[in-house]
């Protein structure tokens, strides 16, 4: 199994992405993933190298066409289970390849 | 433990105008505690109308804050509730009626800020309590020495 790396965006990488990290931690601790979780700003996000990327929707739209990686929309940074809807198919898939 | 957000930086169920009224006067609550110049509060305007409402990051709750480092003197965090809910355009988490706004000086010495934060966010009966009252005093309670029980 390869170690993932995650990065969540948000404008300056210092608020929100840092909320969404907490929560997909727990996330992938109880999924048993391994993984390291990075946060980002939406400038740097396109260069920095990582498997898949969690942001808001608003910011989905400005990373997609920039980033070759899955990027996983969130609009609840909170919500444990709506991460989980939204990204853990993607994330099993990843660790497989 | 240090005050989580400090009395004076809490206003409860507050009239605005708009959005940016919302930000600028959860702005000010920082600038009063001279937490950061006043070029920090149109920063933090500029990354909403940039960048949109993303940082409306759970139903009724916004995070107004801007870059860190540049404008800002110490690591801080305000709380605004409004008595009048108002649309930021988030599509999913319009209308918001909590904004906390929050300074950092570099890019990590506000984790243990956002940590306490994100555990506030988490709690469903202490966000209500937020959303509905109106006494500074239990909110102050609830936020900074309840929380830590």
């Amino acid at each position: 199994m390869k170690r993932l790396k995650i990065l969540t965006v948000c404008g300056f990488g210092v608020g929100s992405s840092l909320v969404l990290k907490m929560k997909l931690d727990e996330l992938l601790k109880e999924e048993g993933i391994d993984a390291h979780v990075e946060t980002a700003d939406v400038g740097s996000a396109s260069s920095t190298p990582c498997d898949i990327i969690f942001t808001s929707k608003e910011l989905s739209e400005k990373l997609i066409s920039s980033v070759q990686v899955p990027v996983i929309r969130v609009s609840n940074f909170i919500d444990k289970n709506e991460i989980k809807e939204a990204g853990l198919e993607k994330l099993h898939e990843l660790i497989k390849e | 433990m240090a005050q989580f957000i400090e009395k004076s930086n809490i206003m409860l169920q507050q009239t605005v105008d708009n959005w940016e009224d919302a930000i600028r006067q959860s702005g000010l609550l920082l600038l009063q505690n001279h937490s950061i110049d006043f070029a920090y509060i149109n920063e933090m305007v500029k990354a909403v109308k940039t960048l949109g409402p993303y940082m409306v990051i759970i139903p009724h709750v916004a995070l107004g804050h801007a870059r860190p480092g540049k404008h800002v003197k110490k690591n801080d965090i305000s709380l605004l509730t409004l008595k009048k809910p108002i649309n930021f355009g988030s599509e999913h988490n319009d209308p918001v009626n909590v904004i906390f706004a929050f300074c950092a000086e570099g890019s990590e010495g506000h984790l243990q800020l956002l940590k306490k934060l994100g555990l506030l966010l988490d709690d469903p009966h202490i966000m209500q309590t937020i959303q509905e009252s109106s006494d500074l005093n239990q909110i102050d309670r609830l936020i900074n020495e309840e929380m830590d029980k």
